[in-house]
């Protein structure tokens, strides 16, 4: 893979995606939801993930979409703008704007942390957290279940063809796919328990559980500038926690229409950071 | 105790009290939240989008989340450990199998309840903790509710260590019970973070609530008290199957199973005890 400019430490990603998020969150309106969400989306194609990306993002964003749309476009008790009537079902303004508020943010919030996780290099993500005096434990937990995931799912067809030789039937009653469903899970079960008890001793015989300082092979790189951008962005989250919690956002501003709210440059500017964690 | 490396010191009494310390400042936190939402949510929802609500929420279950894992991760013998990665793998793995059944449930709680079973309370609550920050990665809406997964694990070890998982038709008993306190939880997680559910099935559930006048939360709140204890009820009965399924040499090696008899029938072999 060309390597055009270095990769940015894995905290500094982390930082700009956690700010990025909670500011997105404090500001609670649908525009800067919006730019975050799309500003994410362009920087995910920069960064070359935006076709594993995308349909992450659908598969979760999608229904939840149109449940809220149906949950609030026909039915929001409090709404008083009454645009459409049938029954029971309202369509309201304030019903339809709920939907709208929570659907962007939390398509921004999931953009954001998909970008984060399909960009961070997963070996640095977990130097770095065990020379932060993170459980080194948490790191094993982190990387082996993201490389698990795949080997099991080989072995579960596997497993799904071995029983069908047998005759194992999929089709059928709710009966029989129960029996089906556990023919093929308790020999997955037994193996991963075996599987990971073969680990344990392995993991043990090279002194996993100890308490002391570890040294790492990996160095991953850091700079003071970067350094410097991590106590600013988690510094501007705090503020804007701070200042929604208080009471004193500055909505004001909004109203007037000096676009955007004070602390959303911030938030892309995170963005913007986060993608440059890419090796393009 | 072979298991025991003889090399390594014993953690000193002081970085107990630290862990247990976590342990309950990570409780803390998040039944602290959760009252601090209980209360304050009428004043909120009419206003709109609750955004102090939802980063109290965020806030408060996720530090509790991430304490609870800070305490209980380095106290667990490495035997457990590994099983929290498989635990996770299981969630994801045997929610496809059930899928393929075409039955209306979701049951990504499998793994998580059967690291409670077979390893006890605290590894189960870091286990459905755990679950929820590694499953962001690939899909970050389930971090919000590390503190609902953790209390299902908690409560699954619980049940365990009371005997429920000895005679099998107790084991959904505790499900439902535990699905009941995992959906009260749960739902103002749904309600100020994401302003509604995931599924167009529960969506359409909660709008029948809505449609009746209820406030957000406590039409999430009785819609997760219809489609949780179910569920719950179900995987518990899983697990149970899948328990009893293991050669009792593989479940006996745990030693939470031997110390409080979790298994009927396999009380004979309890060596060193």
């Amino acid at each position: 893979m060309p390597n055009r400019r270095p990769a940015l430490n894995p905290l500094t990603t982390l930082a700009a995606a956690v700010a990025a998020a909670v500011m997105t969150t404090a500001a609670s309106s649908w525009a800067v939801s919006l730019a975050v969400a799309s500003a994410a989306a362009v920087l995910a194609v920069r960064a070359g993930v935006g076709a594993r990306l995308a349909p992450a993002a659908a598969v979760i964003l999608a229904p939840f979409w149109l449940s809220l749309l149906i949950m609030h476009g026909l039915f929001f008790p409090e709404g008083r703008t009454v645009l459409a009537q049938w029954g029971a079902a309202r369509v309201t303004t304030e019903g339809l704007g709920f939907a709208l508020d929570m659907g962007t943010r939390t398509a921004a919030y999931v953009m954001v942390f998909l970008l984060f996780s399909f960009t961070v290099r997963l070996p640095d993500l977990v130097a770095v957290m065990s020379a932060r005096r993170v459980p080194p434990q948490f790191g094993y937990v982190l990387a082996s279940t993201l490389t698990l995931a795949p080997a099991v799912t080989v072995r579960l067809a596997r497993i799904r063809q071995a029983q069908e030789s047998r005759g194992l039937v999929l089709r059928g009653g709710p009966l029989r796919r129960l029996a089906a469903a556990r023919q093929q899970m308790v020999p997955l079960v037994l193996a991963l328990i075996q599987d990971a008890g073969d680990r344990a001793q392995a993991l043990d015989s090279r002194g996993f559980n100890a308490s002391r300082e570890r040294t790492s092979y990996r160095e991953v790189p850091d700079t003071a500038a970067q350094r410097t951008f991590r106590a600013v962005a988690l510094a501007a989250a705090a503020a804007a926690v701070g200042l929604r919690i208080s009471g004193h956002w500055p909505e004001g501003l909004w109203m007037v229409g000096l676009w955007p709210d004070a602390p959303s440059p911030v938030a892309l500017l995170a963005v913007a950071l986060l993608a440059r964690g890419v090796p393009a | 105790m072979s298991q025991q490396s003889q090399t390594l010191p014993a953690p000193g009494p002081a970085s107990v009290r630290g862990r247990r310390l976590l342990e309950l400042l990570g409780a803390v936190s998040i039944a602290a939240t959760f009252i601090f939402l209980v209360l304050t949510q009428p004043a909120d929802i009419t206003n709109g989008l609750a955004s102090g609500s939802t980063l109290v929420a965020l806030g408060g279950f996720l530090l509790g989340a991430i304490l609870l894992i800070i305490g209980v991760l380095p106290t667990l013998p490495t035997s457990t450990l590994v099983l929290i990665p498989v635990a996770l793998v299981l969630n994801i793995a045997l929610g496809q199998i059930m899928g393929s059944t075409g039955l209306p449930f979701y049951f990504d709680a499998i793994g998580t309840v059967l690291i409670a079973v077979l390893a006890g309370p605290a590894a189960g609550a870091a286990t459905g903790a755990l679950s929820s920050i590694v499953w962001s990665f690939i899909n970050p809406t389930v971090l919000p509710f590390a503190a609902g997964a953790a209390l299902i694990g908690f409560l699954a070890g619980l049940a365990a260590r009371c005997g429920l998982f000895r005679r099998f038709y107790l084991a959904p008993v505790a499900g439902f019970v535990t699905g009941i306190l995992a959906g009260v939880v749960s739902a103002p997680i749904a309600a100020f973070v994401f302003g509604g559910t995931a599924g167009a099935g529960t969506g359409a559930i909660v709008s029948a609530f809505r449609a009746m006048g209820d406030t957000l939360l406590a039409a999430i709140t009785k819609q997760a008290l219809i489609s949780d204890p179910m569920d719950k009820a179900i995987v518990f009965a899983v697990v149970a199957m899948l328990v009893y399924a293991l050669p009792r040499r593989t479940a006996l090696q745990f030693a939470f199973v031997r110390r409080f008899n979790v298994l009927a029938g396999k009380t004979q072999e309890t060596p060193g005890d």
